[in-house]
């Protein structure tokens, strides 16, 4: 009988392997990169710590400030100060991090709650955006990863506030960015803190050309922000603000589209123009054009469900009118998915990003309890939701391997090792950063390399010189693929540096850029698993290599 | 277990699986290809003669099996294309000449002289890209490239040579980028190997390349020495891209789940219909194909013009692409090799590579020797592309489509090693004779093409029959 059995159960894998997509679908046929936590080895110790005020935040700042182009870090610590870590990583290799000092007093380090890069000045060295509980910091990056408190020089007012997000873009043709501070809640107002949001505030310089950002405008109604993003949602060519916002604490708010003409007086979307209000607890935002209709989706997280907001097909960019598509993408990720607490989840930073190279996006959503909120889940693993090729996506966290026990915050995805895949760092709360090397698919014998990939990183020329703002379309086969250079969203995390795309089993792309101005470049064409560089005007892409680790 | 109880299971094993009973298989007179996956696993390390000799058996039969429906040919639900592409509409014959699939076995067209070899002008293949378009039925070649069928004779030996000129390319690259950043300036180096010029880059002191300079190369800087217009990186890639296009045999390592999602991307009803053990088999047994040889004539009077002939070749600069002889390190073939991209598999991909010492076999033990001990590969070419028309001389420019980023009057030299044994010639196969195609090069083997044209009869003969010497060994 046992053989009969056997034999049944041989049938029955049998048609499980022949039956199609259908089964193939649940079992996840494609590669799933195997997440090795390493930050302890890395040299990579750092811990988000302090009382509520810390309860929200916990970024990290992913860019290069040492002209190496490999990807340092800069982390939020919250009641424990600030860190800068320099990228030591050997080349496609284990991930290596050497601390190193920021040039911040010891007030300025402390009570960080993220940090954004962007070069302000366009000097080739990457500035530093902190978010403070109290003054917000520009760092001006002034190369070798030595920075100078550039508040006074840019006069830029850091206010006294509890900051949690930020955006930033270059408007028109602009000289120099508009800045975007996202405000929580404002602990001062009588009846602090429910009701009591703080506004946001809009820095744009005050006259091309000049780097002045004296005349701040605020942006109100705010509603407790805890993430914001310039997107191009309609296609316009002229980004609006898109903020997400904590229900928690505001009354009579909701989630926000600002309207910024150039140079004009922002304005909210409202019902009547299609705005419908939306209610979350709004913690990150990522966006990606998921089906290649040039209009965005936008990954929203909260407590309980992600959002997933997409264009209502009659709005066709003249309304910002959304659905919720998350059910139908199967990405709603609203409670653990291993464990036995079943309660609801709390989601933070989120990115979408292609992890195994497939040229399907995936998602990553940083999960963890506020800090012992007793109807959420305490055991609340991050999420890596993997694309399939009917556009919906899996949960493959524990396979990955970042499962951990850990309280995520914010997190940056970037390829610390240069070896073509995407590795992470999460900075979680009371307890260490995470650093998670992508060693590529597991086999019996080791692992493997994954998709094919390219990393593109663009040269706009002597102002916005990574292109902020531009949209880079990556063409191979049938697929289309796009990436919008953007410095904002997530959870109080920002990055700056090559832009990663998966190839699948492409050997060769070819890439054109939408510049920030609306320009189309001419097509560039490159072979697979490089880091590219396209510069505007020019020919030809260049090609650009690691510098290979000291023996 | 009883009769009656193995016939429930197997019909309940048929029911759940949808498909037929396989006892058609079993019969020795069944409609299918006995070979196919019988090579469990691809091969991996040291491979000794006799294991050798028993994949090549495999191989051989695998190239010229006229594979069946039963065996899963045909693509209904794919097209031609190298990466994974579903068709728009479904095909109603399992055959078409130009989008393929075009025949059954790999030696329908690589026959001449035999099994491996080129083909003839009915043997004739359309490239095109199979993205869109895929089911034209118009030979116009604003929709596609004909081409000739190359023969495959001395492949190991090629993919080896561009092997180690691509490792030449990347030193280069990475001594330039040393230097660059050690001197803080810009270093431009000039790109070289084994005597063959690809023209300069120019490294920045951050890490960056210029490659506006380079010549005759992929930007990446890797040979890619198949097909007529050099875009296929290895024997393993040609097999894989030709055995979908011409016969809708997917390989597993490109068109499987773990790429596509899909067991049966074809929907053929044939799910992983070839395995990595029957492209290496297919692989081993093409990389293993002797080297075409120098007949020598049998007539006096031939052996004379011949050796005529062969001092025009150089005095005319023929052998400034087609080199007569090409210097190769080492004699041992891995499979998978070091420069495939995911979709074909590398030695990434796998535990330990399968290797393979060309030298066990006869005809490599012939092949001569430089003073360095280097084996001399005698196929006058460069593996190198080409500018191959000018304004007045554009016969062989007649391609409307580039074909991965490669202009179209732009071909790798031909390797002329064999070219007794395969006329016709020209990439389209579309002149008979050797006075013709040597007439029809332009652009950079303009000025060689001239002096072979001024010269008296008696010359351009006796370069003719110099070529006539290069054969391949039936």
């Amino acid at each position: 009988m046992t053989r009969f059995f056997k034999l049944i159960a041989g049938c029955v894998a049998l048609a499980t392997s022949l039956s199609g997509k259908a089964a193939i679908a649940q079992n996840f046929p494609f590669d799933v990169p195997n997440m090795l936590e390493q930050a302890a080895a890395a040299g990579l110790n750092h811990t988000y710590d302090g009382p509520w005020e810390f309860f929200v935040g916990g970024g990290v700042a992913s860019f290069d400030c040492n002209g190496d182009r490999m990807p340092d870090l800069f982390l939020a610590g919250g009641s424990n100060p600030a860190q800068l870590f320099i990228n030591r990583s050997a080349l496609a290799g284990e991930l290596k991090f050497k601390k190193a000092p920021i040039g911040l007093s010891e007030r300025d380090s402390s009570r960080v709650l993220g940090a954004y890069p962007v070069d302000i000045d366009s000097d080739s060295h990457m500035d530093l955006v902190v978010l403070r509980l109290g003054e917000n910091i520009i760092l001006k990056g002034e190369g070798n990863c030595q920075f100078t408190k550039a508040n006074r020089t840019f006069a830029f007012d850091g206010g006294n506030a509890w900051s949690t997000g930020f955006a930033a873009t270059w408007e028109k043709a602009a000289t120099y960015p508009t800045l975007a501070i996202g405000n929580y809640v404002d602990r001062s107002a009588p009846g602090s803190p429910w009701g009591t949001c703080e506004a946001n505030v809009l820095h744009r310089p005050v006259a091309d050309g000049k780097l002045d950002y004296s005349q701040p405008y605020k942006l109100k109604p705010g509603y407790c922000s805890l993430s914001m993003l310039f997107t191009d949602w309609n296609k316009s060519g002229n980004p609006s603000l898109r903020i997400t916002n904590d229900r928690q604490y505001y009354r009579g708010g909701q989630e926000q589209l600002w309207r910024i003409p150039a140079a004009g007086t922002p304005r909210l979307f409202s019902r009547s123009q299609g705005w419908k209000p939306l209610r979350i607890w709004g913690m990150g935002i990522a966006e990606a054009d998921l089906n290649q209709d040039g209009y965005p989706e936008y990954a929203l997280t909260s407590m309980g469900d992600t959002m997933l907001q997409t264009l209502e097909p009659d709005a066709e960019g003249e309304r910002p009118t959304y659905r919720d598509a998350a059910y139908e993408k199967q990405m709603t990720a609203h409670r653990p998915y291993t464990g036995t607490d079943l309660k609801p989840s709390t989601g933070w930073h989120t990115q979408f990003a292609d992890f195994n190279n497939d040229t399907r996006l995936d998602l990553y959503i940083a999960k963890g309890n506020v800090e012992a909120m007793p109807d959420f889940a305490a055991y609340d693993p991050d999420n890596l939701l993997m694309g399939d090729d009917d556009q919906k996506f899996h949960e493959q966290g524990d396979k990955a391997g970042i499962n951990l026990d850990r309280r995520g915050r914010g997190a940056a995805i970037a390829d610390l090792n240069a070896d073509g895949m995407l590795d992470m760092v999460v900075v979680n709360r009371k307890g260490p950063a995470s650093l998670f090397r992508n060693q590529g698919a597991k086999t019996d014998w080791g692992h493997r390399p994954m998709g094919n990939w390219l990393a593109i990183e663009l040269n706009n020329g002597k102002q916005n010189i990574s292109g902020v703002g531009a949209k880079i379309t990556i063409k191979t086969g049938n697929v289309t693929q796009s990436r919008m250079v953007q410095i904002g969203g997530g959870h109080a995390s920002g990055q700056a540096g090559f832009i990663h795309v998966g190839l699948g089993v492409a050997e060769r792309a070819k890439i054109r850029v939408q510049w920030p101005n609306g320009d189309w470049s001419h097509e560039y064409r490159v072979f697979a698993n490089n880091f590219v560089q396209i510069p505007r005007g020019k020919p030809n892409a260049l090609y650009w290599y690691p510098q290979p680790s000291s023996p | 277990m009883t009769t009656k109880r193995l016939i429930a299971i197997a019909a309940m094993a048929a029911l759940i699986t949808g498909t037929g009973s396989a006892a058609s298989d079993k019969v020795e007179w069944a409609e299918i290809t006995a070979e196919l996956g019988k090579v469990k696993q691809a091969p991996s390390g040291h491979l000794s003669f006799q294991r050798l000799k028993k994949l090549l058996d495999i191989g051989e039969a695998l190239f010229v099996a006229k594979f069946t429906t039963e065996d899963g040919a045909g693509r209904p639900a794919a097209t031609q294309a190298i990466d994974p592409t579903k068709v728009r509409h479904q095909p109603t014959e399992p055959f078409a000449r130009l989008s393929g699939p075009d025949s059954l076995a790999c030696s329908s067209c690589h026959n001449d002289p035999v099994p491996g070899g080129a083909g003839g002008f009915v043997t004739n293949v359309f490239v095109s890209e199979g993205f869109t378009n895929a089911n034209f039925d118009t030979s116009d070649p604003q929709f596609s490239n004909e081409r000739g069928t190359n023969h495959l004779f001395g492949a190991g030996l090629v993919e080896l040579l561009a092997r180690e000129m691509s490792a030449d390319l990347a030193a280069t690259r990475s001594s330039a980028l040393r230097l660059a950043r050690q001197k803080a300036r810009p270093v431009e180096v000039t790109l070289e190997s084994k005597g063959v010029s690809f023209g300069v880059l120019t490294a920045l002191p951050d890490g960056l390349v210029d490659l506006s300079g380079i010549d005759g190369v992929d930007t990446d800087l890797v040979i890619r020495p198949f097909s007529q217009k050099g875009v296929m990186t290895s024997l393993r890639q040609f097999t894989v891209n030709a055995m979908n296009h011409h016969h809708g045999m997917q390989a597993t390592e490109r068109f499987g789940s773990r790429w596509t999602g899909e067991n049966d991307f074809d929907e053929d009803g044939h799910s992983n219909e070839m395995t990595p053990g029957d492209i290496s088999a297919l692989v081993a047994w093409q990389a293993t194909l002797p080297a075409p040889g120098i007949q020598t004539p049998a007539s006096d009077a031939w052996k004379q013009a011949a050796r005529s002939g062969a001092d025009l070749f150089n005095d005319w600069t023929c052998n400034s692409c087609h080199r007569q002889t090409l210097p190769l390190d080492s004699l041992v073939f891995s499979d998978p090799g070091p420069y495939d991209a995911a979709g074909t598999l590398d030695d990434k991909q796998v535990e330990v590579t399968a290797e393979y010492d060309l030298k066990m076999l006869e005809w490599a033990q012939k092949l001569p020797t430089d003073e360095q001990g280097r084996v001399l590969v005698p196929l006058f070419g460069d593996l190198k592309r080409h500018k191959i028309t000018d304004r007045q001389i554009a016969a062989l420019g007649n391609e409307l489509l580039s074909q991965r980023f490669v202009g179209r009057d732009v071909f790798m030299t031909t390797e002329l090693w064999g070219i007794g044994s395969t006329a016709p010639y020209g990439h389209r196969n579309n002149f008979t004779t050797l006075n013709s195609v040597i007439l029809a090069h332009g652009g950079a083997a303009r000025d060689s093409r001239d002096l072979y044209e001024a010269a008296p009869e008696e010359k351009r003969l006796a370069l003719i029959a110099y070529l006539r010497t290069l054969v391949i060994n039936k």
